[in-house]
């Protein structure tokens, strides 16, 4: 938590990446191209918040993009069936709510490892989502509906906007409430926080909760943009979350990390994917670096820790 | 037993940690084939010594001799060369393997460059085992075996790559290369009667053998059953060495406990008030039929010997684990704990044994420790006010004196300083009990003081406090009652003016006549 000089350092590798690729291909600095990155990680960077909270508190959640593409087609069958959005939306969210709740509490009263539970999940949620749809996508909405993903307010686009505030309310949750608080502290230190009187299997429940909200979040801007609720939407979005997570700087021992780093983190991605594509690499050659990049990352951070604490 | 020179000498040893002189200059001489029973109570200094030996600590002066000629130890794998075989007081075997896997653990004979060869390793498991008259099965899983044997077989694998274990022991070879010295760390303490009959008889063959053993109890009765010489450790200083016959029981105890009075506790008693807490007959897990009461304005200290049952009393009492036989009551009403949540709701604080593991998130500030209990009272519908919690903590801060301030975390501090702030956790709140579990443990000598101080300010404001303490003389100087547990039950309840270190030490050693002793 001390360590600003850290946080400095994830932010200086993205903007040594920006200009790395600004040199390379001129059109990367422009604003449209800023614009359409900001838009392209606003998916992850959403995610990825709720796997903030979850690995801040010492666990794993592997069930983030699976509760994506469930929460998207409860959201698109229930649009095309005529629902308005005030009832659509609600369905959606608490349909990624109840995942992640189901998730927080098999970890905390079931007593079992993150890592089964959510990856259980993963399977169980895609299931459902296959099962729901039988399959098919769902396509087509209102432009109402759309605009969330494909609006602009002045130049920015919404899901800029939506990731913003989606921050900063989960940077106020962290920062100034007990909830952030126990977060912290559970990962810290999940026995003595119990000692000192915090229902940890509540908040840890809750937690997980975020996370599947987060998700749900996430597929409402990603149903809008792609004008289909698809059941494996969402393949792989635990692993880039988790990406940016640690490439932000949260220790996955728990109890250590910030949302900004994740942030950070979510942007080296989406920086990284872009540059790769208008250099033309291919997409083989792009996962190559890309997990490279993770690796190196994390890496950095772990030897800048080590001179940091002794 | 032999006549030979002396296997082993121990002199001059010293080890110091910060702030502590654990040893100060330390003789020990082992003989082949005698049992030298080394006690002590906790944190005289014993494990310390045996460490050294092991090589798991290396010394800071003094000099080891084998067989006359000075060693070296700076490793566990020295120690091993050398001949030293430890046994600690937790087992370090592989469960889900057998017997024979565990003893060659690494040392597995193989062929054909890398299968193990099954058939030589349950031949020489059987070999060695009949060989130290052990009736195991090399094939038998340890999880399948009980305390009593897996010991055995954590002997068998401490003697396995040792000279004395062959077949045909050659004494002579033994004395060249190695000095054959087993230590074994109070290896009775969860052994029924019968296994210990069985050890005694195994520690006895090896004895003969001319194997010097060093034994750590707590238990007198062993050390009149087994032992043949005797030395007893104070304050990381050997108190006498002598051979057994020349000791009685009363004089053990006093050897153990005696020392100046010269620590300076300052205590002040305050008027006992209104009963806060009673137990009543609780039991469960280690602890059976535990009864007794708290009073305003009083520390009760609790004495006993590690596993004796007061880290599980407290825990209980405390709603960190549940009360599973009779009944606790706060101010006269029964109360019924899930979990700490309820006790500190009811006005009840724990300062846990192991701060590291219990007490502290590291991570977080000074601050955010301190006010980890309060959140739900500092925050208005869940959000915390700006400053909320530096302003709690501040004011604590400066009261217990913490060498930090209440924005640094927690982890960059000392272990009195860390101590302090797990103590802080507490007097922000609505507590009146106090359990302390340990309070000065690893913590330094001001520290100490002004842990004592808060003690006297705490029961001034009419607070109770349970005191669980090893260090004997912190328990004296600052009980107003001392309860002394033996095995999970509570052996003697000591007023202060009646308490001498004998009294208290007998009590919790087991001995029949409590109270004779002085």
């Amino acid at each position: 938590m001390i360590v600003p000089a850290r946080q400095f350092g994830t932010l200086v590798g993205l903007l040594a990446l920006c200009v790395i690729l600004w040199i390379l291909t001129p059109y990367f600095m422009t604003v449209s191209n800023l614009l359409n990155v900001a838009e392209q990680t606003s998916i992850n960077a959403i995610v990825a918040v709720g796997m903030t909270f979850v690995i801040l508190s010492g666990g794993i959640d592997l069930s983030v993009g699976s509760i994506v593409a469930l929460s998207g087609v409860v959201l698109g069958t229930s649009l095309q069936a005529g629902h308005s959005l005030a009832v659509a939306l609600p369905l959606s969210l608490a349909a990624g709510l109840l995942c992640g709740l189901a998730n927080g509490a098999l970890v905390s009263w079931g007593g079992l490892p993150p890592f089964i539970v959510t990856l259980g999940t993963m399977s169980i949620a895609r299931g459902a989502a296959l099962l729901f749809t039988e399959g098919r996508p769902v396509s087509g909405f209102d432009p109402s509906f759309r605009v969330l993903a494909t609006g602009r307010v002045g130049f920015v686009p919404a899901p800029v906007i939506e990731t913003t505030m989606v921050y900063a309310a989960a940077h106020f949750v962290l920062a100034h409430t007990t909830f952030g608080r126990y977060v912290y502290a559970i990962g810290g230190n999940e026995e003595a926080t119990r000692l000192s009187g915090v229902s940890v299997r509540f908040h840890k429940t809750m937690i997980y909760g975020v996370s599947g909200l987060m998700s749900a979040l996430a597929a409402v801007i990603l149903t809008a943009r792609l004008n289909s609720a698809q059941p494996i939407a969402g393949m792989m979005y635990e692993l880039d979350a988790i990406a940016a997570t640690v490439i932000g700087g949260t220790s996955l021992m728990g109890g250590d990390g910030t949302l900004s780093g994740t942030l950070v983190g979510a942007l080296i991605m989406g920086v990284l994917r872009n540059g790769l594509n208008l250099l033309g690499v291919s997409s083989f050659l792009q996962q190559i670096v890309i997990g490279a990049v993770i690796v190196v990352a994390v890496l950095i951070d772990t030897v800048l820790k080590r001179k940091n604490r002794t | 037993m032999a006549d030979g020179p002396p296997i082993l000498e121990m002199r001059g040893i010293r080890k110091a940690f910060p702030g502590v002189v654990a040893l100060d200059g330390v003789d020990l001489t082992l003989e082949a084939g005698a049992v030298h029973m080394l006690l002590g109570e906790n944190g005289a200094g014993k494990s310390t010594l045996m460490k050294i030996l092991s090589g798991a600590y290396t010394k800071d002066a003094g000099d080891i001799r084998i067989n006359g000629r000075a060693v070296e130890i700076r490793s566990p794998r020295d120690a091993l060369a050398l001949g030293i075989r430890v046994i600690y007081q937790e087992l370090n075997l592989v469960p889900h393997l057998s017997v024979a896997e565990n003893i060659f653990l690494g040392a597995a004979p193989v062929r054909w460059g890398g299968f193990v060869d099954w058939h030589e390793l349950y031949g020489r498991t059987s070999r060695l085992l009949a060989d130290l008259g052990m009736s195991l099965d090399p094939r038998a899983l340890v999880s399948r075996l009980g305390i009593a044997q897996r010991q055995m077989v954590e002997i068998a694998k401490a003697l396995s790559g040792s000279a004395f274990a062959k077949a045909s022991v050659d004494q002579a070879a033994i004395a060249d290369q190695s000095a054959s010295v087993l230590v074994m760390d109070e290896p009775t303490s969860s052994l029924t009667s019968r296994e210990v009959t069985q050890l005694f008889a195994l520690i006895q063959r090896l004895a003969a053998r001319g194997v010097a053993i060093v034994y750590i109890t707590h238990r007198l009765d062993e050390v009149f059953r087994i032992g043949h010489r005797i030395t007893v450790m104070r304050d990381g200083r050997v108190v006498a060495t002598r051979p057994i016959q020349d000791v009685t029981v009363p004089e053990l105890v006093r050897m153990m406990a005696n020392r100046d009075l010269a620590d300076h506790f300052p205590k002040i008693p305050v008027e006992r008030g209104t009963e806060l807490l009673r137990v009543e007959n609780v039991g469960g897990g280690p602890l059976s039929g535990i009864t007794f009461s708290l009073h305003a304005g009083e520390v009760l200290g609790i004495a006993g010997l590690l596993g004796a049952g007061r880290t599980e009393l407290a825990r209980v009492v405390a709603g960190a684990d549940r009360c599973q036989e009779g009944r606790i009551l706060v101010q006269g009403r029964e109360v019924r704990f899930r979990d700490p949540e309820d006790a500190i709701a009811h006005g009840i604080g724990l300062l846990p044994e192991d701060r590291k593991a219990q007490g502290l998130v590291p991570g977080l500030t000074v601050a955010r420790n301190i006010a980890l209990p309060h959140g739900r009272r500092l925050a208005r519908f869940g959000i915390l006010p700006r400053q909320c919690e530096t302003a709690m903590a501040d004011p604590i801060v400066a009261e217990l004196r913490v060498k930090a301030t209440s924005t640094q975390p927690v982890r960059l501090l000392s272990g009195g300083n860390q101590q302090k702030v797990v103590l802080g956790k507490w007097l922000a709140g609505d507590v009146r009990i106090f359990i302390f579990d340990e309070p000065t443990r690893g913590v330094d000598v001001g520290a100490k003081v002004e842990i004592y101080n808060l003690m006297n300010r705490l029961t001034a404001r009419g607070a109770g406090i349970i005191m669980i303490s090893s260090e004997l003389p912190e328990l004296l100087g600052m009980s107003d009652r001392i309860l002394v547990m033996h095995r999970g039950r509570l052996r003697a309840e000591i007023a202060a003016a009646d308490a001498t270190e004998e009294r208290v030490l007998s009590a919790a050693l087991g001995l029949a006549h409590s109270g004779q002793a002085s």
